[in-house]
């Protein structure tokens, strides 16, 4: 993964500044800073109910913030929306289709509505289709299209005016595995060429994949920022197995090194298992598994036991309480 | 609304900077923005409702009413020994009100839950941040309702054209009979968009336009009756008629004997002002459409479209003084015939309540224009965005 660029304010990217709204008496977005860089691939993380779709509506254009300034590839949307919407690409987390049309023809309208003209729209949306590989069903109405396949044709259409950023809500629910991959090697490719790609997600372990920066968000609120190799970088626990799970335990507790019992119900035995442990890093736990191996213990593996961005949420849900 | 979306954000401190203020461009109009959202709505529309089905159903309805009154008026005037004219004419008036009633019926049902089905489908708000501006989108709406609504006139066409040809209609009548039904039944979808656009819920702007479609329909008539009492009252009137005495002598048949002159006289009787609510039935779309017609023979013509238009005009010219009731003298049909023509020449109602509805239409749309300009400042109760 590229090492993002240093927190500035630049032309191209989002950049919120203290983004406020509310329903009523309810503050969904209660001050919200955001900076997602060009290039980058940025991860918009809090539990539901925490206001990433309300802040999403309002970078795509649809709301107006009651306070604070958003700026979306150097324009705000506030002052001139239609500058904005030309260069935003907006995926909504629930979306319906004209299920009577096919899918070619829903990319072609969406084309016509950001005035794509004729002749390179049709190349474009053959090209959509490859790309969310639904081109043997281009041509069959909508209504066949599973939830996954709908969901691709959302990707899809919010591509289909080749915007410089590009927002998307939950992209990955309803995606089969494999649609899951082809997702990221899509957001990875649109980054690399300089594109802002902002993605809201509470399935964090496919985020560590794909993003470069998080934003943890929790009551309308940001309350964190970190890149992805940062979240790799700190303190969470590992998963280490051997072939002798009180064996492990007796090594651990004699090596000096803390540990907890993966099930809290049974007491280490002399069984294949593992157990928990706190590690800063890849190098600590390079430097466990070679003193453990050395030792003559039978490890059979030693991996993180949470994502990194899972890790920090949890840590940051923790401090909360 | 619209105050709101004035207001700048409290926060923003560049506003200042004079930029270009496009967010407020709601009613930029490009005839490819329309194009693009009516094409959408019609393939989705004629693919997903059993269209034919409807058309035909209607056109099989429209057909037998078409035969019936045939049938019926030219029993009628059989027994009546009239001329064609009165069939032709009843037949027209009969179908076209029919095709009218009809059409009020259908329309609502092609606009009245066009945004917020929409909204509930989760199409709008992937629309909206398109390049569309709010106006393309209403006006692709409307129009793509309309055209819709204009198939079922369509199919009825060839029903109206059967009773134009039984005689009694000028040319002219029938284009802009049909003209007019047109123009009805776009006010009718326009307001039902302005409806889906203001309620969430598609029952309740359906319910709300064919509440409005009544109203003018029913309402409108049952008021104007309702408020003639309001405008009646005994009145010192002048009255032209004989004048009584003792020695006046009668024949048989009830007319005066000898060669006796007509005066006029003041008299206390009760009339109606109806001249200070005619304004009431103008909006009516069957009194637009009856009163645009141009009239037949009033003194013999028995068909509704007549009948209407003969008795708007006349609640709109009111109470005429003298009264006529010298109808014993022997000139008495020509002056009636006169006093006819000049309620026929001087009342057209029609321009008013086609302006009145237009008006009507025009709301709907700037509601509807209202409620899709984005960015939303406020929303409404209950109103999801996306």
């Amino acid at each position: 993964m590229s090492t993002p660029t240093p927190a500035r304010p630049g032309p191209g990217g989002i950049v919120t500044q203290d983004v406020r709204r509310h329903f009523g008496p309810v503050r969904a977005v209660d001050g919200m800073d955001l900076v997602a860089h060009p290039g980058a691939v940025t991860a918009l993380v809090g539990p539901n109910g925490s206001g990433k779709t309300t802040l999403l509506l309002m970078l795509a254009g649809l709301l107006r913030p009651d306070a604070g300034t958003i700026t979306v590839a150097g324009v705000d949307p506030t002052v001139d929306g239609l500058g904005a919407r030309a260069v935003t690409g907006w995926m909504p987390d629930a979306f319906g289709t004209w299920d009577s049309l096919t899918a070619r023809e829903i990319l072609l309208t969406f084309a016509a509505a950001y005035r794509v003209p004729a002749e390179v729209a049709t190349t474009r949306v053959a090209e959509l289709l490859e790309t969310v590989h639904l081109a043997d069903l281009a041509d069959r109405p909508a209504h066949v299209l599973s939830r996954g396949q709908k969901q691709r044709l959302g990707l899809a259409r919010a591509l289909v005016h080749d915007p410089q950023v590009l927002l998307l809500d939950e992209p990955a629910s309803g995606l089969d595995p494999r649609s899951r991959v082809d997702l990221r090697v899509l957001l990875r490719g649109l980054a690399a060429q300089g594109r802002t790609v902002l993605v809201s997600s509470h399935v964090l372990t496919e985020l560590d994949e794909m993003a470069d920066d998080a934003v943890f968000v929790s009551g309308g609120r940001t309350v964190a920022r970190q890149t992805v190799e940062e979240a790799t970088a700190t303190r969470r626990p590992w998963r280490l197995r051997a072939l002798s799970q009180s064996g492990l335990a007796a090594w651990l507790d004699a090596a000096g090194v803390p540990w907890t019992p993966e099930d809290t119900f049974a007491p280490p035995a002399d069984v294949p298992g593992g157990v928990l442990v706190e590690l800063d890093g890849e190098e600590a736990a390079a430097a466990l598994l070679r003193t453990a191996v050395g030792a003559g213990v039978p490890v059979t593996s030693l991996a993180p036991a949470a994502g990194a961005l899972e890790s920090t949420y949890l840590a940051l849900e923790e401090e909360r309480r | 609304m619209s105050a709101d979306l004035q207001t700048p954000p409290a926060a923003a401190p560049d506003d200042a900077a004079g930029r270009p203020d496009r967010s407020t461009g709601a009613w930029s109009l490009t005839w490819a923005g329309v194009r693009t959202v009516a094409t959408l709505e019609l393939r989705q529309r004629v693919r997903s409702t059993r269209w034919v089905v409807a058309l035909v159903v209607f056109a099989v309805v429209v057909g037998a009413v078409t035969t019936l009154t045939f049938l019926a008026s030219s029993s009628a005037s059989a027994t009546m020994s009239d001329d064609g004219v009165s069939v032709g004419r009843t037949m027209f008036g009969f179908i076209v009100f029919f095709v009218l009633f009809l059409g009020l019926l259908v329309s609502p049902t092609l606009s009245a839950t066009s945004i917020n089905g929409d909204r509930a489908a989760g199409t709008l708000a992937t629309l909206q941040v398109t390049l569309l501006s709010p106006a393309e989108i209403v006006l692709g709406k409307l129009l793509a309702a309309w055209v819709a609504s204009l198939a079922f006139l369509a199919v009825s066409v060839p029903f109206v054209v059967w009773a134009f040809a039984a005689g009694g209609t000028p040319v002219v009548g029938l284009l802009t009979t049909l003209l007019l039904l047109a123009v009805v039944l776009a006010v009718v979808c326009a307001v039902g968009l302005g409806f889906s656009a203001l309620v969430n819920r598609g029952a309740g702007s359906a319910v709300l336009t064919y509440v409005t479609v009544a109203g003018l329909c029913v309402v409108t008539l049952v008021v104007f009756g309702l408020s003639m009492f309001l405008v009646s009252g005994d009145e010192e009137v002048q009255v032209n008629q004989l004048p009584w005495s003792s020695d006046l002598q009668f024949d048989d048949f009830g007319n005066p004997i000898g060669d006796v002159e007509c005066e006029l006289v003041t008299q206390e009787r009760y009339v109606a002002h109806t001249e200070r609510t005619w304004w009431l039935l103008a909006p009516n779309p069957f009194v637009v459409v009856a009163d645009a017609l141009p009239g037949g023979d009033i003194q013999t013509a028995s068909d509704p479209m007549t009948l209407i238009r003969y008795g708007v005009r006349s609640a709109r010219v009111g109470v005429q003084e003298p009264l006529e009731e010298c109808w014993n003298a022997g000139d008495w049909e020509e002056r009636q015939a006169e006093q006819m023509e000049r309620v026929e020449s001087s009342g057209a109602v029609w321009p008013w309540g086609l302006a009145t509805l237009v008006l009507l239409g025009a709301g709907g749309v700037v509601v509807a224009v209202r409620r899709l300009t984005i960015p939303q400042a406020t929303l409404p109760r209950g109103m999801r965005v996306a």
